[in-house]
């Protein structure tokens, strides 16, 4: 584990050596990246000029929901920055071959493919993401329960888990596949769920959706759970979902690795 | 599929064991054709048609502690197939393969720690980044000690004398250059078993000369196992004894240099410098298939009689100079790459043991 931790610093830093060396870049990331956010922000604002909360009786009012916005910055951005370049990535690594060089690493293959590359400038909503629940934790009509505070990491990391999962999933099915260049919009198009209260998902349509999104891919428990935990007050009802959603990491973690494993066993390697 | 019959394991191996046994090991790939016009890729989509491709067909071969194995073959032979197997890298159809003593495709750690792969058209470090930055990312991976690790650095970096390159980012520096570099990468932990995937391609002489002294010392400092795969005769004959000819999958040769040239040709060349350009009824009438180019005539003699017609010819008039060679490596390999004949394939033929 030592090691491993150890090869993720070494990759760290080379990568932060590469942004380094292009710092244009690197700042136009933060900034476009930063700019999108604030977009969203402005827009989740002017919803709240015209609603005092999202969907009636559900708690989720001006701060409690940005909260909520926080949480989903800070998971996002870490799956942004640790695990998305690189399964982007590995799409070309199999259409070129260049997967072949990992294999042959004395490494396990899916630590080596889906953590070589970092992406520090997504780490910059992270940041925003930080900020913007410091501001919102102290004006919510109740504060969290200090049991909340000490499982909303863990919940954050059961996020982290569930996302990763799918990243690592996808990346399985560009193996299979040979070219998959849209497993990005597919995994935006997925994680989209995730990035609203549970709650808005009701009714003859919503529901099922809603059920499909935490029952076969839990999506909805990703940002759900953890800003419920330090937003809303404990309830049993979400001690409910917290056990669930340990649950439904651990399990996403065994079945992509499975997915995975199974998807390099059929590798083909490029012709050369 | 794990289709072995060889026991796993990572044990050492025992005295006089090859270091490479594969037996016969095979690989198919079902392809899909792809038709050509709109029409034809629109019905594709319903109705693929595919057909299944042998890149390798059960090839049998063992290699010794310290060999140095050349595999020679025309494109699509079956040459990167057959390392990509040996290195793990995908699975077999059918047949089995041990290096080491290990299971290539189980891609266990202590087996990929002994052996590296280079492949010339595939760029494995770093591209935005100096090459030190790849090798220091090598030296967590390997789990090389730093002492250890600056001092086979050193060793290597001075032999191919590339340390003025380290820090200049990859994607800065020459094919040549990059190739020192992705030597010395693959050999910093202190492979057994090397496989060199046409290492030399797309490189100058300069560079090709530079790197064949560099392996050939190297080689036989470590007394390290290579399998290198090539167009070029220029590095079989650099670097090898041991020549395997590989077309179509198969195995076709697998013998010493020499014995390519007596198993394969019955004649030598002999080229005569005239003083003047020959008549060449003269010359047909030496009953030999030539060529002649200005004053220089070319025949082909078998090379069981060159004793006894030589001093005839030399007695003509006009010799000022006379050669007896061998027929080119290269003219015999592309004439079995040609003929794709099967000539050589009663086992490892004449293989040094």
């Amino acid at each position: 584990m030592t090691r491993y931790l150890s090869i993720f610093l070494t990759f760290a830093r080379a990568c932060l050596v590469r942004d380094m060396t292009f710092r244009a870049n690197f700042v136009l990331e933060c900034v476009t990246s930063l700019g999108w956010m604030a977009m969203n922000l402005a827009f989740y604002l002017l919803v709240f000029t015209f609603t005092p909360e999202i969907g009636l009786g559900t708690g989720w009012t001006k701060e409690p929901f940005f909260a909520f916005v926080a949480t989903g910055l800070i998971i996002n951005s870490i799956v942004q920055a640790l695990f998305m370049p690189s399964a982007e990535e590995l799409t070309e690594m199999v259409r070129t071959g260049g997967l072949d060089g990992i294999l042959v690493q004395p490494l396990d293959a899916q630590f080596l493919l889906s953590m070589h590359r970092v992406d520090f400038s997504a780490f910059a909503n992270g940041l925003v993401g930080v900020g913007l629940l410091c501001w919102a934790i102290p004006r919510l009509p109740q504060p969290p329960h200090p049991v909340a505070i000490l499982l909303y990491p863990l919940l954050i990391a059961c996020g982290v888990a569930i996302l990763y999962s799918l990243v690592i999933m996808l990346a399985a099915a560009t193996i299979h596949l040979g070219r998959n260049q849209s497993l990005y919009d597919f995994w935006f198009y997925l994680t989209n769920f995730s990035r609203y209260p549970a709650e808005i998902y009701s009714g003859p349509w919503g529901g099922p959706l809603r059920a499909l999104c935490t029952f076969v891919i839990p999506i909805l428990l990703v940002v759900n759970v953890p800003a419920r935990v330090i937003a809303q007050p404990l309830t049993e009802q979400g001690g409910m979902m917290v056990a669930g959603t340990v649950f439904a990491a651990g399990a996403a973690l065994v079945i992509s690795r499975w997915v995975f494993q199974a998807a390099l066993s059929k590798y083909r390697s490029a012709s050369s | 599929m794990h289709n072995s019959s060889h026991p796993r394991t990572d044990a050492p191996r025992e005295a006089g064991e090859p270091v490479i046994d594969v037996r016969g090991l095979a690989k198919e790939y079902r392809v899909f054709d792809k038709p050509e016009g709109l029409m034809a890729s629109v019905t594709g989509l319903f109705n693929r048609k595919s057909r299944v491709v042998e890149a390798l067909r059960g090839v049998d071969l063992r290699v010794e502690k310290g060999e140095f194995v050349a595999m020679l073959g025309p494109n699509g032979a079956g040459k990167t197939t057959f390392l990509k197997l040996l290195s793990g890298i995908i699975t077999p159809t059918r047949g089995s393969a041990t290096v080491l003593g290990s299971v290539p495709w189980e891609r266990t750690d202590d087996f990929r720690r002994r052996f590296a792969l280079v492949m010339g058209q595939r760029n494995q470090l770093w591209w935005d980044l100096p090459a030190a930055e790849s090798f220091r990312l090598h030296k967590e991976i390997y789990r090389i000690d730093t002492p250890r690790f600056e001092r086979t650095r050193d060793e290597l970096v001075d032999l191919l004398d590339v340390r003025k390159l380290l820090l200049r980012p990859v994607r800065d520096l020459s094919l040549g250059e990059r190739m020192k570099l992705e030597l010395v990468a693959a050999l910093l932990h202190e492979p057994e078993v090397l496989f060199l995937d046409e290492p030399t391609i797309g490189l100058d002489v300069v560079a090709q000369h530079s790197l064949h002294r560099f392996l050939a010392h190297v080689q036989a400092e470590r007394q390290m196992t290579v399998i290198l795969t090539t167009h070029y005769m220029k590095d079989v004959a650099a670097l090898c004894k041991r020549l395997v000819v590989v077309t179509q999958g198969s195995i076709l040769y697998d013998g010493s240099l020499e014995q390519i040239v007596d198993r394969f040709t019955s004649h030598k060349i002999v080229t005569l410098d005239l003083d003047a350009p020959p008549d060449r009824a003269a010359i047909d009438r030496l009953g030999f298939p030539c060529e002649i180019r200005g004053p220089q005539v070319i025949l082909r003699i078998d090379r069981t009689r060159i004793a006894d017609v030589l001093p005839g010819i030399l007695r003509g008039q006009g010799v000022r100079d006379v050669s007896v060679e061998d027929v080119p490596l290269e003219e015999i390999v592309a004439e079995m790459f040609r003929s794709g004949s099967t000539a050589g394939t009663d086992g490892a033929t004449g293989a040094p043991r």
